[in-house]
């Protein structure tokens, strides 16, 4: 047996199907309708704060919790005070230039340990990454393996912490896949809130395989009233 | 091992009625997706374009399976990925197990993949000393059990939590506990160590994009993120049907798919994955391979009705809305798909002679026609099978075109005007009640009250969809102005 042998027999088949399919296709187009795909409907443009907002509601409806600074050194400080609260002690971290010079200056209050080994993030209280993008639509973030190495560092350790700059937000998916299709890296992470499941009595269960907490510190550097947005902003 | 067999239908759907535990927990099961369906359905603009739009993707990429079969292909190899082919289930465990058996792997995980109980992989891999763990909640349950899924979406929906806490005590040795968060960090605990050290990672796909060569698995879980990044080696089995053109279509398909299944706007986690690393160091499986299967899919093309039955994206609306399997679940069925579209594809898949029983497991009620995302025209197709079957078929799709057309007719007849006419006013009549219910309910909680008979039917009704006066009565006015 080999797979070419196999691959042609599945080409033949297909081909020889659909051509017993054409006398059979006229007449079902009598009785059916065709489908008109309708077209796409056209896309409203959002405000910064309008784009802001939208996320925070779907991103909190999933369970995610978000925290609005206006530069790095608040972020910095916004995620030293997860890190305390979760008493995060091992802290795996992603190449993002972004993680980078926002854990740069917290490098004595954990271990920080980019590209962790295995061992490692198996044992590790926190993982840290950015986006290269965020639906608002959805509250998702979208993360390419190209541009930082995310698939464990997202995904093994308890809590995901993610900065995400404003600039990255979209308010829907088919703008997001728009800036994917071109050469979508080898692996494109959507992630939608926190790991769960219903699987036992479709009763919901938190953290089952992956984080069971998302937080995104929102960096937003334009004139925004972040008071706004922080009120009812809950741990 | 459950030893249910689709020839022994009508006996196991008669002890599934006597099941009380397990008629609660399908009911449960309807009402609980059904309100969840609506209520995320409800927040795309044109939930009806949109279906259209995704059927009329699926028609078009149907009619040119060939083209856009070898273009995913083509993108996929040229990402790196190495590409097999599998005619039939055999052809494909065969493949897995020459890879397995090239890699000296032996431990194997899994994401829960239906495909893969489609062709049996783990009986097989089992037979040759190889026992892969599944990973999803539902499918380890299952596969602890010795059991096999009861639905497409939750496999384990047929058990109760008492059960698996039993299970979980005598399988891997917890202390007994009902709570369902302690049962789900058991698993987490236990699954860790096997990713941990696993060799090869084994997955399906929900879609396969031909312009890209990337294909996607969707989860809530994480598990099928840890299987796909963790083991050297990665095998994805794809049904040849999966394929979609375009990556922007997965616009289309990832609004419907998670509204329609579970009742997310999408969940938790998209794996868009396209080929292998790209540099030495970089994170994920150094090889990825992909095999397309067709077992019996292309036959299917062969005719416009039964070619429907590939674009199913596999969301389990149908199953759901059904009244036939919330009353009898999914083992009765006795096939690896069950519900509606199991009864449509499995005498596709195995051969009429072989599942006589179940395009009659249907009362033609319509609801899961209402709620495909991609407008399948189940009650249609359960007719075109009961017809061959009535001919003493053994090829549902090879019917001279003379019988056809009488056919044609006949189906029309009973599927549309009958059927449709009726359903529509019945529950026109029902929406009346239910719309009453629901003013009084919100005043004293009297349709909580009502929830438990009703809620199942009035869960998969989608209150807007059903107009005052059908498209039907107004085409027909309209006709009649013209004239
Ligand atoms: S037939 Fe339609 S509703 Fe049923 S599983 Fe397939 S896509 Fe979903």
């Amino acid at each position: 047996m080999s797979t070419d042998e196999a691959k042609n027999a599945i080409f033949d088949s297909i081909r020889r199907n659909l051509a017993a399919s054409r006398p059979f296709d006229a007449v079902h187009c009598e009785s059916h309708e065709p489908a008109a795909p309708p077209p796409t409907p056209p896309r409203a443009a959002f405000s910064n704060e309008l784009l802001i907002e939208n996320f925070r509601d779907n991103f909190e409806f999933v369970g995610g919790k978000l925290r609005v600074v206006a530069d790095e050194p608040a972020a910095a400080a916004a995620l030293l005070a997860i890190i305390k609260e979760i008493k995060a002690e091992k802290i795996a971290v992603s190449d993002a230039p972004l993680v980078e010079s926002v854990t740069g200056s917290l490098k004595n209050e954990a271990e920080f340990v980019e590209n962790a080994p295995r061992e490692f993030l198996f044992e590790s209280d926190l993982g840290i990454t950015s986006a290269q993008w965020a639906i608002a639509e959805t509250g998702t973030l979208v993360l390419e393996s190209d541009a930082e190495r995310h698939r464990l560092t997202s995904l093994v350790p308890p809590v995901h912490i993610c900065l995400l700059e404003a600039k990255n937000l979209r308010q829907t998916l088919g703008e997001v896949l728009e800036l994917l299709q071109k050469n979508p890296s080898r692996a494109v992470t959507f992630i939608t809130g926190a790991s769960r499941t219903s699987d036992i009595e479709l009763t919901l269960a938190i953290g089952v395989h992956g984080p069971g907490e998302v937080y995104v510190i929102l960096i937003s550097d334009f004139g925004f009233r972040i008071s706004d947005l922080e009120a009812g902003d809950g741990p | 091992m459950n030893q249910l067999t689709t020839e022994n239908f009508d006996r196991n759907a008669r002890a599934a009625l006597g099941d009380a535990q397990l008629r609660g927990a399908l009911r449960n099961l309807a009402v609980t997706f059904g309100t969840r369906r609506k209520s995320a359905i409800a927040t795309v603009d044109d939930w009806e374009g949109l279906r259209d739009r995704a059927r009329a993707i699926k028609d078009e990429t149907l009619a040119r399976l060939d083209v856009y079969l070898a273009e995913f292909a083509e993108n996929a190899e040229k990402a790196g990925a190495r590409v097999h082919w599998a005619r039939d289930g055999r052809e494909a465990c065969d493949i897995f197990l020459r890879l397995l058996k090239e890699r000296e792997a032996t431990r194997v995980v899994k994401a829960k993949s239906m495909v893969s109980e489609e062709i049996h992989l783990n009986a097989v891999l089992e037979k040759a000393g190889i026992f892969p763990d599944e990973t999803d909640l539902g499918e380890w349950i299952i596969q602890l059990a010795g059991e096999t899924p009861s639905h497409i979406v939750v496999p384990a929906i047929h058990k109760t939590k008492a059960q698996i806490a039993d299970l979980f005590t005598e399988k891997v040795g917890i202390e007994k506990t009902d709570d369902v968060d302690a049962l789900t960090k058991t698993a987490r605990r236990v699954l860790r160590e096997r990713f941990a050290r696993a060799d090869v990672g084994i997955s399906g796909a929900n879609f396969a994009v031909a312009e890209t060569g990337t294909f996607l698995v969707l989860e809530n879980e994480g598990n099928i993120r840890l299987t796909t990044s963790l083991p050297k080696t990665h095998i994805a089995l794809i049904g040849i049907e999966k394929i979609i053109p375009k990556f922007a279509d997965l616009d289309v398909f990832l609004k419907l798919l998670p509204r329609s299944g579970t009742g997310q706007r999408l969940t938790t986690y998209q794996s868009l994955i396209t080929g292998t690393k790209r540099s030495a160091d970089g994170e994920g499986p150094d090889e990825l391979h992909i095999i397309l299967l067709d077992n019996g899919r292309s036959r299917m093309l062969a005719h416009p009705t039964t070619r429907q039955s590939l674009a199913c994206i596999r969301c389990g609306a149908c199953l759901n809305a059904c009244p036939v399997y919330q009353a009898i679940g999914g083992h009765a069925y006795g096939s690896v798909y069950p519900g509606p579209i199991g009864a449509v594809i499995t005498p596709q898949l195995v051969g009429i002679e072989k599942a006589k029983q179940l395009p009659y497991a249907s009362s033609l009620c319509g609801a899961c026609r209402e709620v495909c995302p991609v407008k399948i025209d189940i009650p249609e197709l359960l007719l075109h099978l009961r017809a061959a079957i009535a001919e003493g078929e053994k090829e549902p799709v090879r019917r001279r075109t003379s019988e056809k057309l009488a056919f044609k007719a006949y189906a029309f007849a009973w599927s549309r005007p009958v059927v449709y006419k009726l359903g529509t006013k019945i529950s026109r009549l029902l929406q009346k009640f239910v719309a009453k219910g629901d003013k009084i309910g919100k005043q004293n909680g009297l349709l909580a009250k009502l929830a438990p008979p009703l809620g199942a039917w009035t869960a998969w009704r989608d209150a807007p969809t059903v107009a005052p006066r059908s498209f039907r009565e107004i085409w027909k006015d309209e006709l009649e102005k013209k004239d």
